[in-house]
């Protein structure tokens, strides 16, 4: 797509510029065409800015206390000059009772201090993607729940469980000495129930079990663009085990999110590059 | 090098002189069990090297302090900066902090003020009362100072660029309340450096607004010699997001340059130099932010007396205020904010401070309220009465961590000055934005590190709250601006504008002269000539500074 193009802009009589130069940088290594005013805009120099070197997005930022009239005076600059398809974003010190009431009056987004400057650059990102009416993949839905791993303490005892009393058969066992692990498929309509046994003490699975007992051990949920989402993720705050994909048991890219970030649950992203037969080859 | 039985005596026979003009808080001090604690400790074998880097406490150079009984004598003046709206709700608040047992004002004025615009200007749109008290004329400041005895207070300024304007409204206010200049104690920030480098408050270009800082130090030794001229700022420096180390080298460059711009404009280092003060910021890093302060005062004595050539003990005497950072409270979890204050006013007081600011909790959020106000200023209370640590002097000199970081901070501080130098000085440095590049290399370093979480924040990047409460906050009502707009029109209706036009000519003539402006200033206040007029006059002969 199109490199995204935002003007960071200091309206009003605010000196205060390291937010506004930490954001530029940042939205600058994001991959964005970043033009930074100056200090001391006034909104008309604003617009003109940014109808001038056509811009996506103004971001305003002001620690003043000027924002319900500065802030709103770009919006009507913009309606004015007939550019109102900028997007318009703001952040500064802006007590929480104000930003009801500037979202109102048009701004779109009031960032507050602490925000990640990642989630700032794929909320950009995704909005201009948005108004440019380009498809927002990463925004639809995964395809569906891949397998489930279940951790046990041995194959062959658990397997003999499924057999019994489900008629599932093991369709593969995989060892993979890196994560300490072997694993039996067994396929269940279009999901794959996965057995995790330990291989030797260091085992995560090992660990997993004498902290929580065997059982339910993780879901993983097939994607598309794995690597895209990642970075999307990692950009929000979202705590990743794997910041890039590796390859699973079944030879597939997959990658790990932190519980932390799950609220609780140990999720895996799975992208199958083979669209056959659900991908269960 | 003196040896240090000299060195010894000397101190003790400073340490009677001062008891003989200001006894100490108390007979004896002790600890929470009745040990008995001592004015200083020193290591059990002195040498020379002892003598050299620490020296004795109020002796140069000054590494243990620049008193000889330090806060046994006297504790440091708290003084916490307010200011919003109007000039009468300003008052009420100073009235209110002085009733709590603050010890000195400090004036936050708004944008509009502190660029030069009148509140009726097209730029000072929705700033007006804002981030500080809102003044016009000296008939504001008139308000702003009622029923409080200028010859009682010291009073901190907040003003850069319009300095010289709000140190003329204070004398003329002084004068109009009996008090004479000779008698007004308190100070004016007037650096202009650090605005261009990063509190953005600028108004003229770097030459004639040194000019007019050295016509500011010409006028004080003359007719003001008790006002502390120039506060020289690391504080925004830091803010801005500079290292400790870049907060060090950057203020010392400045107070090199302006101390420079003064011997050049024919003025004597032991004329000026006494009324310089610093101001610095109290940052997270409890050990490092002692050290800072220790290392300041020791490199400040050494250039002084080795480069500047001052002969005098208080020229060499490095006295500063301490704001604790802003930029170190969160949005989230505001209490938190008391915890984090309490801290950096510790390490601040430990590197012996004259004076202390201790934010409020919810200065991320907007302005502060009365509560938060009086437990920021409580803050400080609890450090000086309750815990001990002003019993004795220095008391973290001698730590083999403290002394080696203060010598590394020292080291790497000057080493900038000499890159700084060798671009010519701070102005250059400033001019071709060195400074504005590093500070912004070590903010955007910050950023990343918090982000990948090798710094860690509580409440921001790590130990997230559930639910955020929505915590009390202060709305400044903007009802004021109607009525400062309002007195001002009717003022420039009442006052003689023939008198005014008149003196702001005379203004001009001595800008375009190069005389000293100072004194055309006090006039044109004392007609009821506005900031803004003032400023404007000064605008069209020296033009605007954009960046």
């Amino acid at each position: 797509m199109e490199r995204i193009r935002v003007l960071i802009a200091k309206p009003g009589l605010d000196g205060h510029d390291r937010g506004a130069l930490v954001i530029s940088q940042a939205l600058r290594d994001a991959g964005m065409e970043v033009i930074y005013t100056g200090l001391r805009q006034s909104a008309e120099q604003i617009v003109r800015a940014a109808v001038q070197e056509d811009v996506d997005v103004i971001g305003l930022s002001s620690l003043s206390g000027a924002h319900n009239v500065l802030f709103p005076a770009v919006v009507k600059q913009l309606k004015e000059e007939e550019a109102e398809d900028i997007l318009v974003i703001g952040g500064g010190v802006i007590p929480v009772y104000d930003i009801a009431r500037l979202e109102e009056a048009g701004v779109e987004k009031i960032f507050t201090p602490g925000t990640p400057t990642g989630l700032i650059a794929s909320y950009i990102e995704e909005s201009v993607k948005a108004r440019r009416g380009e498809e927002t993949r990463l925004f639809q839905k995964p395809r569906g729940v891949d397998h489930i791993g279940i951790a046990v303490t041995s194959i062959d005892e658990a397997a003999s469980f499924y057999r019994s009393h489900f008629q599932l058969d093991i369709q593969d066992v995989v060892e993979v000495p890196e994560q300490g692990v072997r694993v039996a498929f067994l396929p269940l309509g279009s999901v794959t129930l996965e057995l995790l046994e330990p291989l030797g003490e260091n085992s995560p699975v090992q660990k997993f079990i004498d902290k929580k007992g065997p059982g339910l051990h993780h879901l993983a949920i097939a994607v598309e663009d794995l690597q895209d989402r990642l970075t999307q993720m990692k950009r929000s705050g979202v705590q990743l085990i794997d910041e890039e994909p590796k390859t699973g048991a079944q030879g597939h890219p997959i990658a790990f999110l932190h519980p932390k970030s799950t609220h609780g649950s140990l999720l895996e992203l799975v992208e199958r590059k083979d669209e056959s037969a659900d991908g269960h080859v | 090098m003196e040896d240090y039985k000299e060195a010894y005596a000397a101190w003790q026979k400073e340490v009677k002189e001062q008891l003989k003009k200001r006894p100490e808080r108390k007979d004896t001090f002790r600890t929470g069990s009745r040990l008995d604690v001592e004015r200083a400790y020193f290591p059990e074998e002195i040498d020379n090297a002892y003598i050299e880097k620490l020296g004795f406490p109020g002796r140069y150079p000054y590494t243990r302090g620049i008193r000889s009984t330090m806060y046994r004598g006297q504790l440091w003046t708290m003084r916490q900066y307010a200011g919003f709206g109007s000039a009468k709700e300003t008052n009420e608040r100073f009235r209110y902090l002085l009733d709590q047992g603050q010890t000195g004002l400090s004036v936050a004025f708004d944008l509009p003020t502190q660029i030069g615009y009148d509140s009726d200007d097209a730029m000072s749109l929705g700033e007006v009362g804002k981030v500080g008290v809102a003044i016009d004329s000296l008939e504001d400041m008139e308000l702003l100072f009622d029923q409080i005895s200028l010859g009682d207070v010291s009073t901190s300024m907040t003003i850069n660029a319009p300095a010289a304007v709000l140190l003329a409204m204070y004398i003329a206010v002084a004068e109009k309340q009996g008090v004479p200049p000779e008698k007004i104690r308190g100070t004016i920030q007037n650096d202009i450096l650090k605005e261009y480098i990063a509190r953005g408050t600028y108004i003229y270009p770097p030459k004639p607004s040194m000019k007019l800082i050295t016509d500011i130090f010409e006028f004080c030794s003359r007719e003001a010699p008790a006002f502390n001229t120039i506060s020289i700022s690391g504080y925004h420096i830091r803010e801005a997001g500079s290292t400790a180390v870049q907060e060090l080298a950057f203020t010392l460059a400045n107070a090199a340059a302006y101390v420079e711009a003064a011997m050049e404009a024919g003025l004597d280092v032991d004329e000026f130099a006494p009324r310089l003060a610093f101001f610095f910021n109290g940052h997270n890093d409890f050990f490092e932010e002692t050290a800072k302060f220790r290392a300041a005062r020791r490199m400040w004595a050494k250039m002084m007396r080795e480069r500047f050539g001052a002969k005098k003990e208080k020229s060499e005497q490095l006295r500063f205020h301490t704001q604790v950072a802003g930029s170190t409270l969160t949005a989230q979890q505001p209490e938190n904010n008391v915890v984090r204050v309490a801290l950096q006013a510790m390490a601040a007081v430990l590197g012996g401070t004259q004076s202390l600011h201790t934010n409020a909790k919810d200065e991320a959020l907007s302005l502060p309220t009365e509560d938060s106000a009086r437990i920021a200023l409580r803050t400080q209370q609890i450090i000086a009465h309750e815990t001990g640590v002003t019993n004795t002097i220095d008391p973290l000199g001698g730590s083999y961590f403290i002394e080696e970081l203060t010598d590394r901070l020292e080291e790497e501080a000057f080493r900038y000055i000499e890159r700084i130098d060798e671009m010519g000085g701070a102005v250059q440095a400033v001019e071709s934005q060195y400074m504005q590049r590093e500070i912004h290399r070590a903010a955007y370093d910050a950023q990343k590190r918090l982000e990948k979480e090798e710094d860690i924040v509580v409440g921001v990047n790590k130990f997230q709250a559930g639910e955020e409460q929505a915590p009390d906050l202060m709305a400044v009502d903007d009802a004021f601006v109607k009525e400062q707009l309002h007195r001002l029109k009717t003022l420039r209706e009442r006052r003689d504008s023939e008198k005014v036009e008149a003196v702001l000519e005379e203004l001009k003539a001595a800008a375009e002269n190069g005389e000293n402006m100072m004194d055309v200033i006090v006039k044109a206040v004392k007609v009821y000539a506005t900031v803004g007029e003032i400023c404007h006059t000064l605008r069209n002969v020296f033009g605007e500074y954009t960046s």
